[in-house]
């Protein structure tokens, strides 16, 4: 009894320490932020960086290496990059207080390609000699200038928690041969905290046939689970599913990919 | 030649003569918007507006969620004192998603005479609300937008559309 009491204990103390190194990880990261928050590539955005509790800490003068497209091919280094060993006067923060910096750009602007080309942009904080950096910040995704049909959507495309949400399956642009032939269309939903812990799950729901290509289902949150009292939804993810007849003519299960949506938080 | 010259004089001057200012009819008292918004509304249509879609000519645009929840169900009372002015309110969703954070407390208008915008309060708490048309308040309709807004910018928006009951 008294072994299990023990281990408890040990199991708390121990998840309390990984808590305080999260703790202390995350604060030596910096904050950055963006006005607006939500942007185009040909957009005029400022970018706020905190670094307090990174190597840049205190210092007066904080230079961007900035690249686009990082992870998804086709990106570039800013234009105002310069040299890792001497950044471009252009590449400068404004220093606005003690550790927070700000540098405005339009994205087309300063990677020098066309708002389809560009898709996300990531950047980090520098010493002018490159001596001292902050870790990398990405990727910041660029909000589409031009609509792309696709085979799964979310109306409307940015929404919070306790707003009407409506996914949509359009069959007929499926990639995947099960897709494009699956029947018996339903969807999963799962619903996220803000530290991304499931809330609650809803599986194998009916959708609405709106034509013979079109699938879709129109809900809150709070009408598919119970959300506990002081839980604040961060996000939720949508799978559709079906069936498929295999070669024997029998039904077998087939998936669309899980696809994410972060809510925005509406000022 | 001189009598069609004398015909044509003649008709000229009687048409001359003919010629008096027309009396416009009037145009009727002004409408009390305020006063028009008092009293019961009960929801008729929810549509959903993706405003940024809008701004970017993107297709889906709206959406009408009307029959998706029982949005039917809530009920509107805007009350008003006896001068007229706006007083107390109370919204009784039923089964209805709620489409304010309050229900139950004051309401006002920013223009008594040409109101564009609804304030809901309750202590701390003030929801604002959009009127649109006042021409639909004449056949018993009340539109009311709510705008959801990043960094001042709109995003997203619900159009209600009420029925006087």
């Amino acid at each position: 009894m008294n072994s299990l009491k023990s281990k408890q204990i040990m199991k708390k103390i121990l998840l309390l320490i990984i808590c305080c190194f999260g703790t202390i990880w995350a604060s030596g990261q910096g904050k950055v932020t963006f006005s607006p928050a939500t942007f185009t590539s040909e957009d005029e955005v400022t970018i706020t960086l905190d670094v307090t509790g990174t190597p840049l800490e205190g210092a007066n003068d904080v230079y961007i290496w900035a690249f686009s497209n990082d992870g998804v091919g086709g990106g570039k280094d800013a234009s105002t990059n310069g040299q890792w060993g001497a950044s471009s006067p252009n590449a400068k923060f404004t220093k606005t207080a003690t550790n927070i910096f700000t540098f405005k750009f339009t994205g087309t602007i300063l990677f020098g390609q066309s708002p389809a080309e560009l898709i996300n942009f990531g950047f980090l904080g520098k010493s002018i000699d490159g001596s001292k950096q902050t870790p990398d910040y990405k990727p910041f995704k660029f909000d589409p200038l031009v609509f792309t049909p696709g085979q799964f959507r979310l109306f409307p495309a940015k929404l919070d928690n306790t707003d009407m949400a409506t996914v949509y399956f359009h069959q007929n642009l499926a990639t995947d041969i099960n897709l494009q032939r699956m029947t018996n269309i339903k969807v999963d939903l799962s619903f996220y905290n803000e530290a991304g812990s499931v809330v609650g799950s809803k599986q194998g729901i009916a959708t609405v046939k709106e034509s013979a290509i079109l699938f879709s289902y129109s809900f809150i949150p709070d009408r598919v689970i119970t959300v506990p009292a002081g839980t604040k939804l961060g996000k939720f993810t949508y799978q559709f599913s079906g069936t498929v007849k295999d070669a024997g003519g029998l039904d077998v299960q087939a998936n669309g990919p899980v696809i994410e949506v972060v809510y925005t938080v509406f000022n | 030649m001189k009598r069609i010259q004398y015909i044509l004089f003649a008709i000229c001057i009687l048409s001359i003569w003919s010629c008096k200012p027309e009396e416009f009819p009037p145009i009727g008292e002004a409408q009390n918007v305020v006063k028009s918004i008092q009293g019961t509304w009960g929801l008729t249509k929810v549509t959903q507006i993706d405003q940024d879609a809008t701004t970017k000519g993107f297709p889906y645009k709206q959406l009408d969620i009307t029959s998706v929840y029982p949005y039917t169900d809530l009920v509107v009372a805007f009350m008003g004192d006896a001068q007229g002015n706006p007083s107390t309110f109370t919204i009784t969703s039923g089964n209805s998603p709620k489409i304010a954070d309050l229900t139950t407390g004051n309401w006002a208008v920013d223009d008594v005479k040409a109101p564009t915008t609804i304030s809901l309060k309750n202590g701390t708490i003030t929801n604002s609300l959009s009127i649109g048309s006042y021409v639909s308040l004449k056949s018993g309709k009340l539109l009311i937008k709510r705008d959801k807004k990043l960094n001042g910018k709109v995003i997203l928006s619900y159009q209600y559309e009420f029925t006087k009951k």
